[in-house]
């Protein structure tokens, strides 16, 4: 921890080039030592005047200056020339970020009072509405990914982009667009609830996937990561067997209840449920698809039992029209 | 005699062949169906079935309204999708009144005609009709009045 001041290291702080540890020391440096932020405030201010000063060209008469000196003693100074040339190339490719990556500098958390809201804008591929007592921040801001961690609270994201190219990590897991419009609302221990109106999201968390089409809701738990998805118009009974199933609660009555109360759409919940149960319960799952809905040329039983991932990839893909 | 018998042989084939054969037709879901992102604000997806060349086929399209007693008809918005035979609809009607799609789609020699109810919600898949032609005006307009009369929603 930081007792010195760090008036050495605000330019290196304000540039991202502190190390991810030491930029956070600074930053918790700077809330607590009022010298320290002023002086950050001052350098920041002597960088934007410098970048606000206008290029002005060499006169010539220094070039002939510079060609005179080098003539004078052209055997050494060819050598320091080439070490300079050598050094300035190494550190114009380290600026640029090539041989020493730029670390991004963790973001400032954004943080929403009971009454008010935030928007976020996601580069050009969308924008987060940030609601009412919500913790969130930017982790990664690239144009080929862009990371929010929503610590609390509730965000609407909206995003005209190909997937996989926005995220927002909770502590339950993390939401995957896949080209959508959803709202996330998640507390700091990780309870949720994702609901998709507009396309298509996946929510990971260690490896247990749920694929949440428009007009479904996902709960998501901590520890448990996503829970089994399921249609917003789905029977109330089947919604309240899920949520008795996914808390591992009478796990058998409720399954029998599922199974019992699902449509051909709910084949969405009964899809998931698949990879979620084992042994005789998963064959109960499967028998009941088919009566709901005909097997799909190259799903076979055996294979859809043991989950082999083409086959039940392929299955999805042809029951989301039904869905 | 055994020549009639053989040639009614072949008579029944054909006619069973005709009764259970797969024949070209749409089938419709929502845009994540589509498993293409393009579609996200798509109001439905659809694909051709039965067709041997999904690439070739040809399809068109309506959106049929009543608003206010009025009939209206728009040219659809049909986008093909990178799957071939799968398409995306994309809303180009307004949101006032009852409208329906009218799709139709050639198949080589075959033909197939839907139309798609659209509700508050999105396209109403348990009143939606398929047929091996083109649909006719008075279905379009038997479903449009069934629409704003508060049935199929």
């Amino acid at each position: 921890m930081f007792e010195k001041h760090i008036s050495r290291q605000l330019a290196a702080y304000l540039d991202d080039q502190l190390k991810p540890a030491k930029a956070e020391r600074a930053e918790a440096h700077l809330t607590k030592c009022v010298r320290c932020r002023t002086g950050c405030e001052e350098v920041r201010t002597g960088m934007a005047a410098i970048g606000e000063l206008p290029l002005v060209e060499a006169p010539e008469t220094i070039w002939f200056s510079i060609q005179a000196s080098l003539a004078d003693e052209r055997p050494r100074r060819r050598w320091n020339l080439k070490i300079a040339a050598l050094v300035a190339s190494l550190l114009l490719l380290a600026l640029s970020g090539i041989i020493f990556p730029r670390v991004a500098r963790p973001a400032r958390w954004i943080e929403t009072g009971a009454g008010s809201r935030a928007i976020i804008t996601i580069g050009n591929i969308g924008s987060v509405e940030v609601g009412p007592n919500t913790r969130v921040r930017v982790v990664t801001d690239r144009p080929n990914e862009h990371r929010l961690a929503l610590a609390k609270g509730e965000i609407i994201a909206k995003i005209s982009a190909p997937p996989r190219l926005f995220f927002v990590e909770t502590a339950s897991g993390t939401a995957v667009d896949l080209g959508c419009e959803y709202t996330l609302h998640t507390d700091e221990r990780g309870d949720g609830l994702l609901r998709v109106t507009k396309g298509w999201v996946s929510f990971d968390w260690k490896g247990i996937e749920s694929l949440v089409p428009a007009g479904a809701s996902c709960r998501t738990m901590p520890e448990a990561g996503p829970g089994i998805p399921y249609f917003d118009d789905a029977p109330e009974k089947l919604r309240q067997a899920l949520n008795v199933f996914g808390a591992g609660k009478s796990a058998d009555d409720s399954l029998g209840t599922i199974l019992v109360e699902a449509r051909v759409r709910d084949t969405l919940t009964l899809w998931h449920l698949l990879s979620r149960v084992q042994g005789a319960d998963r064959a109960r799952v499967f028998d009941r698809m088919v009566a709901l809905t005909p097997l799909p040329a190259g799903v076979s039983r055996e294979k859809a039992l043991r989950l082999d991932p083409q086959t039940l990839q392929h299955w999805r893909e042809e029951l989301a029209w039904t869905w | 005699m055994s020549s009639i018998v053989i040639k009614s042989g072949v008579a029944v084939c054909a006619l069973a062949a005709l009764a259970f054969g797969e024949g070209f037709t749409f089938s419709i879901g929502g845009p994540a169906a589509a498993q293409d992102f393009v579609a996200k604000t798509a109001a439905f997806a659809f694909r051709t079935e039965g067709c041997a060349d999904p690439a070739s086929a040809q399809i068109n399209g309506t959106a049929e309204g009543l608003v206010n007693g009025s009939r209206r008809s728009l040219p659809l918005k049909v986008t093909k999708m990178s799957k071939p035979g799968v398409y995306a609809v994309f809303q180009n009607w307004s949101g006032e009144g009852a409208w329906v799609v009218n799709l139709k789609g050639t198949c080589g020699t075959e033909i197939a005609g839907a139309i798609v109810p659209l509700g508050t919600k999105g396209f109403i898949r348990e009143s939606s009709k398929f047929f091996a032609r083109p649909a006719t005006d008075a279905e379009i307009n038997e479903s449009l009045k069934t629409l704003a009369q508060g049935g199929g929603k």
